[in-house]
């Protein structure tokens, strides 16, 4: 296992002829954590995406630690918690955990799904439909899906959006908790506050290239601020 | 072999607690066996049997469709395709295990629409119960397989319950061909013939592979 | 909106062009004057110069559509998928002629404008593989998903042909297709005409196709030259 867990060169991402990423350079240590922000369009989820695998580079290279990035044996080191919850409303959280479990191979599957939905406070909740759970309900059983296969690396893509004061606390100390195991984290968010407790390095895109890069050992919150409103006022 | 075997048993899970596709699959194929009888000039009766094989496979094909086209809403809408696509282990697998689902749905369905076959043609089935359900389960590998397939296609592109058909109709008809003439002989001598047995054995394995590996990229971007 | 693609015509287009009208011209003066008349058939037979060339073309080219989309999967090149889309629009043309060609041949030998000859059918299977492939690429957002789901549908869809036609063998269909046309025993005098007429056809489907897959690879370049000059600030 190499120390660089995410390891990017020259990567681009075009759709058709909208261009939405280009010369992005990046090395991720393992257990390090960076947060990604930026205007909407400027490349964040699209990034993500292709971290995760779920999307190829045009260009560029891309590997996570040490794996082409969406080969199988990247994919089994990633977990990903997108926009979308993709949890299955008819079925309770215990099932949909079971069912992600069984997915990726997990071993003991019904002690590793009672210690996650103990971990994320949802085991009273654990057989009813996951269809009726509040939003904040959801967005725990959606991470707790994300890391049902123990990955290295983590990605969420906004988590903190719709959640309230609470919730959003809890789930910033979550991921602390997360990176105190070990585990290499990227946070897409607008939470520019949250981000810099959560992360000990940020980069700033916009319009698809890398504006700024902070931190390193930590983030300053204003910093960060400052440097998000200037991408965003920088947009045409 | 585990992705393959946790999505069947989601899938069923889900349809069980539902119960929709089923249903809907049922109602519609029952309608068109009504839509049947008005469309044949002698009524659907014993007389006009000899139309009975084509017309079971046509009434098949269209629950097929009718079921294939919702094999994949639950995957868009909170887009749990993208956690498919994750899936640390060959995406076939997948293919095999959402194909499975399809089939096991699929053939509860059949059943009944054969019966009711049985009942107004005036068929004894009883007697040809086992081959007739190989043939039936031959067939239905090959609706599935490409299906599946095109099911996951079509989801993702604008117009999808006009693609579906349109994708799939011709790739079926070898499907069509060896499974109405083979049911049409068994029906009528009571044995199972070789040569549409035969071509439904190369058509499946065909469609069957090529689907696997093809599914790969389909679940792509 | 994005610029216009560079439409002037280049000389050597304009020779090849030429060359292609040239050959198609020959083959059809000798179609008309120096090919004989069939004795059982008449002179309707003579559409057969037009018909079977088409097959021929419209055969090759889903063959090049489906093995230039495995080659796009396989590689990820977007030259492959213009050619697969060139393919099938020029295919499908010729695919068109084929179907049109073959009734009014119909009509004048058997005296009815449609039989399911087994050939004929899977000329018409193939011709929807065709409709459906085109649409699922112009039903379909973004151009690597479309190229995806296309090469897909390219690399089922050929398994139409020979797997209708395995289904024929096995069934025995009535053939009703002129036997000399697979026997290769033409009547005499018919060889040449015959051979030109194939020639020809060929030489307007690759013409035809190297010039769509120019058009597509305008296109593209005018599309980003223009959205180069957006970032360009």
């Amino acid at each position: 296992m190499t120390n660089t867990a995410i390891s990017a060169r020259g990567l681009e991402k075009r759709f058709g002829h909208a261009i939405a990423l280009r010369g992005v350079d990046l090395e991720i240590p393992a257990g390090a954590s960076l947060a990604v922000l930026g205007p909407n369009g400027a490349g964040k989820t699209t990034l993500l995406r292709l971290v995760a695998g779920l999307v190829r580079p045009t260009a560029g290279s891309l590997r996570i630690a040490g794996h082409r990035a969406g080969a199988r044996k990247a994919r089994a080191r990633v977990g990903w918690m997108g926009h979308a919850t993709s949890l299955y409303a008819a079925l309770t959280a215990r099932e949909n955990l079971i069912f992600a479990a069984r997915l990726h191979g997990v071993s003991d599957v019904a002690q590793r799904v009672d210690a996650l939905l103990a971990e994320v406070g949802l085991e009273r909740a654990a057989d009813r439909a996951a269809g009726g759970f509040s939003h904040g309900m959801a967005q725990r059983l959606s991470i707790a899906r994300g890391l049902v296969h123990d990955p290295e690396v983590v990605l969420l893509d906004e988590p903190f959006n719709g959640l309230d004061r609470r919730a959003a606390e809890a789930l910033a100390e979550r991921l602390v908790g997360l990176r105190r195991g070990g585990r290499t984290l990227v946070l897409v968010t607008h939470d520019a506050q949250r981000a810099a407790r959560v992360a000990d390095s940020a980069i700033v895109l916009s319009d698809g290239r890398i504006a700024t890069r902070l931190g390193g050992s930590g983030l300053d919150p204003t910093e960060l601020e400052n440097a998000y409103l200037a991408a965003t006022d920088r947009r045409p | 072999m585990n992705v393959l075997l946790a999505i069947l048993w989601k899938d069923l899970l889900v349809e069980w607690r539902s119960r929709e596709r089923v249903v809907a699959m049922l109602i519609f194929s029952l309608l068109v066996v009504v839509v049947f009888h008005f469309a044949l000039p002698g009524g659907a009766t014993a007389q006009t049997r000899d139309t009975a094989p084509g017309l079971l496979w046509v009434a098949y094909v269209f629950a097929a469709l009718l079921g294939l086209g919702r094999a994949f809403t639950l995957e868009l809408e909170n887009d749990a395709l993208s956690a498919l696509a994750l899936v640390p282990a060959d995406r076939g697998w997948v293919f095999l295990g959402k194909g499975a689902a399809n089939l096991v749905i699929l053939a509860v369905v059949q059943a009944v629409t054969a019966a009711v076959f049985g009942l107004v043609f005036a068929i004894d089935l009883a007697s040809i119960a086992l081959p007739l359900a190989g043939v039936v389960a031959l067939g239905s590998l090959g609706l599935c397989s490409v299906g599946t397939l095109f099911a996951a296609v079509a989801a993702r592109t604008r117009f999808r319950e006009v693609m579906l058909p349109l994708l799939l109709l011709p790739l079926l008809i070898p499907v069509l061909s060896g499974a109405v003439r083979a049911t049409s002989v068994l029906l009528t001598t009571g044995e199972l013939p070789f040569e549409p047995v035969q071509l439904l054995l190369v058509t499946d394995a065909a469609y069957l592979v090529v689907s696997f590996l093809c599914f790969e990229y389909v679940l792509d971007e | 909106m994005s610029a216009p693609a560079d439409h002037t015509l280049k000389p050597r287009t304009l020779w090849a062009s030429g060359l292609t009208l040239a050959v198609l011209a020959a083959a059809a003066a000798a179609l008309v004057f120096t090919a004989p008349i069939d004795d059982t058939q008449g002179v309707i037979q003579k559409i057969l110069y037009v018909h079977v060339p088409c097959a021929f073309s419209a055969y090759l080219g889903f063959a090049i559509t489906a093995v230039a989309g495995a080659l796009y999967l396989w590689r990820n090149d977007e030259i492959f998928d213009r050619v697969a889309a060139a393919a099938a629009e020029v295919g499908v043309l010729f695919c068109t002629l084929m179907i049109l060609s073959g009734p009014i041949w119909a009509k004048g030998t058997w005296g009815h404008w449609w039989a399911w000859d087994p050939r004929l059918t899977v000329t018409l299977l193939l011709w929807f593989v065709y409709l459906a492939y085109l649409l699922l690429r112009s039903f379909t957002e973004g151009s690597a998903r479309t190229a995806r789901f296309a090469a897909v549908y390219g690399i089922l869809g050929l398994f139409v042909v020979p797997l209708n036609y395995f289904a024929i063998e096995l069934f025995g269909g009535a053939a009703m297709h002129p036997e000399n046309l697979e026997r290769g025993s033409l009547g005499a005098g018919m060889r040449w005409p015959f051979a030109m007429a194939v020639v020809a056809g060929i030489a307007a489907f690759v013409h035809l196709l190297l010039l769509r897959v120019d058009l597509g690879a305008r296109r593209a370049a005018a599309e980003l030259s223009a959205r180069e000059g957006e970032f360009a600030d």
